[in-house]
């Protein structure tokens, strides 16, 4: 397992290389300004080609790579144009946030969308399996502003249950975890429901019930670890879009997240904040992946690695 | 992966509200109460830059940094001219040479005292290449301050420090309107040596003292209680970021920020169930589509006059900005002296329309590109709107909508037609909507997007700077704009009023009709 860990990461540094060529390009082909950005909305032409002189913007694009490459080798990921912070102190401070904001959205999904989708499973075309199926849909359709919008006015609003936004207690992470998981609620559910249904009439689970376990038992153990490697996916593929930002419930719910901070970013074509946080977020998705394939195999001991 | 984002923006910004207003409503009726005894909160809709004065270009860096700092002049909540940090100041006859006299025993939020000094050091470091800061023009009319900003010299020779109480400024041409420059957040005083990370933890003189600052979460300061002017009539004071304007009225309505400006699609409602805590204001700005000058048929006068007949101003007006604001006959808002209110507006007029683009030899009409930012949903409703209205005289228009960063970019190199934006006020005089939006040393970034440009206007406007004079000065302005109106390098649209909600739980608060006349020092918790 470990030289496969090893292996993988190594692999890895060609895939970050390649994103940040990627991003570095297209950054400078989009059209905008960063300078422009920086002066605001009144500057005298002289103001902002020295501006663009001292940020090197006036040099051959090559060069200006080769700059922020050397400047990535050392560890060393620049700073905003805008705030003149450096670029991984900023994403230090917002990262735990979502990562935050992430973990209660994947644990409330789990719990859930597992939970119901196995109920359901247990009887199809039950009054259980109708309503998560139900929930499923509803879940899968309501787009994610909608949904955050109307939590936030009936829970804070209307019932004044919980603060309608900001970052603070567990009060304040209720409403956009929420937000945040219905999708993954939604799909797990349904996804759990069509594994269990193709597992529970097979050999193995007949084998087990007529050994004499109990049925939780049965299921828990024997049907339920089976269906596990689809969820896995689903889970991996959910978390790693999650922790690079959820932009649209980082700012209904004004959560001070890396979303928010990458679309600022791009807004206002801040480069080495753009570039930092795409190359930062790349690896975390790298690794998120490294992560749901180490699951793999803990989960199904047929899955080894060499 | 950028372009799906900034779609995906623009798609939650479009549809979210039509969905979402009729829940809102039912839920209005529960609404009141207050989070009372946790002091005063206001919010932006994004984290400022820094808090350092030298880097204040946006407005929420420039609305933190009034807070904190004070400048040798300020503004009000009505955009009058106040003394600052200094208590009187002479200006000889040319309106060349300043000399502002310092307040006594002022002292930084450290308990330094402020001494002239200071003043200098503070403008040098803005002007500082080092400093990156991006808005030096407040400062550049000080002789010798382009050299300095240009690392050709090695001080600034206009400034001249006068013993500890005085300082002067020699200008390298004439500017009455220069004490209202130095009212700009940027010509904030710090102290100096300036502490290494002034924009994470400011020291300065201003009403409120820095307290904490989590990013793109809240800010927090607490009232200077020796402040010179008086200390604050709160405690403390909290800006939250929040970026969403409907959770920012779901915010105000749970009594967790103090005030909130009213989105235009939710007027109607909040004008009828809580008239009482509304406060509207006319706004010094103006919005407007800015007429290519330099391309194609808008070279033409007589089309641009077409063009502003064509347009139902108060229709779209009254339709589509709820009717939050006044018509335009000039680019000087009302509330300015140089405004002239006897000017009427373009009629609209689609056969005189129709005349004039015929004496232009545009019978048939001809195609366009009018530019809208994305990012601005009320204004791409307002381009929609004119682009309906032009279509009936023969003309044309396809709507570019773009990201707000790359719009600005094609409009100032002069790539659009026609282009739909606003111009907020820097400081409030006149000289403020002409010189930037029309004089041909603006083109591009300087402000004039329209690309107009008048031999005439150019030297009428330089004059008006030049006299001291207020009453002839504010003559020179409306014949300035009486002439730039008569050319149309603009479609004239409106100039907006602010409608903003106070919590019936504060006191004392009124909408600035400038970004940094509101200081909150006259708030209270009630």
């Amino acid at each position: 397992m470990i030289p496969f860990v090893g292996r993988r990461l190594l692999a890895t540094i060609p895939t970050l290389f390649g994103v940040l060529v990627v991003a570095f390009l297209l950054l400078n082909v989009v059209p905008g300004d960063p300078v422009a950005e920086m002066v605001g909305e009144r500057a005298d032409s002289a103001t902002i080609a020295r501006l663009r002189a001292e940020l090197h913007l006036d040099e051959p694009i090559p060069a200006q790579f080769g700059h922020y490459l050397w400047g990535v080798v050392r560890g060393d990921l620049g700073r905003s144009y805008i705030t003149q912070r450096p670029v991984l102190g900023d994403l230090a401070e917002r990262f735990p946030k979502t990562l935050q904001l992430a973990g209660a959205a994947m644990l409330l999904a789990a719990t859930c969308g597992i939970t119901l989708g196995v109920l359901a499973a247990i009887r199809p075309g039950g009054a259980i399996d109708r309503f998560s199926m139900l929930i499923a849909y509803v879940g899968i359709s309501f787009p994610v502003y909608w949904v955050g919008l109307l939590l936030i006015l009936l829970f804070a609003v209307a019932l004044r249950w919980l603060p309608p936004s900001g970052y603070g207690g567990i009060a304040f992470l209720v409403l956009p975890a929420l937000t945040l998981g219905t999708r993954s609620i939604a799909f797990l559910a349904r996804m759990t429901r069509g594994t269990m249904l193709e597992i529970l009439p097979t050999d193995y689970v007949r084998t087990a019930r007529a050994k004499g376990l109990a049925e939780r038992r049965v299921i828990g153990r024997h049907a339920l670890r089976n269906a596990l490697l689809p969820i896995i996916t689903v889970l991996g593929l959910d978390v790693g879009n999650y922790l690079t930002g959820s932009i649209l419930t980082e700012t209904i719910f004004s959560w001070p997240g890396v979303g928010r901070y990458v679309l600022l970013a791009i807004q206002r074509r801040d480069l080495p904040a753009v570039q930092g946080s795409i190359l930062f977020l790349s690896v975390v998705f790298v690794l998120v992946n490294l992560l749901t394939d180490v699951l793999y195999a803990k989960a199904d001991p047929r899955i080894a690695y060499d | 992966m950028l372009r799906h984002l900034l779609s995906t923006v623009n798609l939650f910004d479009t549809t979210k509200r039509a969905l979402f207003l009729c829940i809102l409503a039912a839920c209005h009726g529960e609404s009141g109460g207050g989070d009372r005894g946790r002091g005063l909160i206001y919010y932006e809709t994004y984290d400022p830059r820094s808090l350092d004065p030298a880097l204040s270009t946006d407005v929420p860096t420039g609305e933190m940094v009034t807070l904190l700092f004070d400048g040798l002049t300020q503004f009000d909540a009505d955009g009058q001219l106040l003394p600052g940090l200094s208590d009187r100041w002479t200006a000889d006859r040319k309106a060349v040479r300043y000399v502002f006299h310092l307040r006594s025993a002022v002292r930084f939020h450290d308990g330094r005292p402020l001494v002239a000094g200071d003043v200098k050091r503070a403008f040098l470091r803005v002007l500082n290449p080092e400093t990156h800061g991006g808005r030096v023009w407040p400062l550049m009319p000080i002789a010798g301050a382009g050299e300095f900003a240009a690392g050709r010299a090695s001080d600034v020779r206009g400034i001249e420090v006068l013993g500890d109480t005085a300082v002067a400024f020699t200008l390298s041409e004439p500017l009455a309107v220069f004490p209202k420059f130095l009212a700009m957040p940027v010509a904030s005083v710090v102290p100096s040596p300036v502490p290494a990370d002034i924009g994470q933890r400011p020291v300065g003189t201003g009403p409120w003292r820095f307290v904490v600052w989590e990013h793109d979460d809240y800010l927090r300061f607490a009232k200077n209680p020796d402040y010179w002017g008086g200390a604050p009539g709160s405690e403390s004071l909290t800006v939250r970021i929040i970026p969403e304007p409907l959770t920012r009225a779901a915010e105000f309505l749970a009594g967790r920020v103090s005030v909130t400006e009213i989105p235009f699609g939710e007027t109607a409602r909040w004008e009828q169930e809580h008239p009482d805590w509304l406060k509207r204001k006319p706004a010094l700005r103006a919005v407007y589509v800015a007429l290519n000058n330099r391309r194609g048929p808008l070279r033409d006068p007589n089309v641009r006059r077409a063009i502003n007949h064509a347009v139902n101003v108060p229709e779209i007006l009254r339709t589509v900005w709820s009717g939050r604001g006044a018509p335009a006959a000039g680019a000087i808002p009302p509330a300015l002296g140089g405004s002239d209110p006897s000017r009427r507006p373009y009629a609209y007029d689609t056969t005189e329309a129709r005349r004039l683009l015929r004496t232009a030899g545009f019978a048939d009409g001809f195609a366009v590109q009018l530019w809208r930012s994305g990012t601005n949903v009320e204004l791409g409703r307002v381009a929609q709107a004119i682009q309906s209205q032009l279509a009936a005289v023969g003309i044309r228009v396809e709507i570019v909508s773009r990201d707000a960063s790359s719009m600005r970019e094609a409009v100032r190199k002069g790539a659009t037609d026609m282009a739909i934006l606003d111009w907020w006020a820097d400081y409030p005089d006149a000289d403020n909507f002409l010189y930037p939006l029309f004089h041909t040393a603006s083109f591009g970034p300087g402000g004039n997007y329209s690309f107009y440009s008048d031999q005439v206007t150019d030297s009428l406007i330089l004059v008006a700077r030049r006299t001291v004079d207020q009453r002839a000065r504010e003559a020179l302005y409306a014949r300035i704009d009486d002439r730039v109106f008569q050319a149309a390098p603009w479609i004239y649209l409106w100039f907006p009023v602010d409608l903003w909600a106070a919590h019936p739980s504060i006191d004392g608060w009124d909408v600035p009709v400038i970004f940094n006349g509101q200081r909150w020092t006259k708030v209270r918790v009630k």
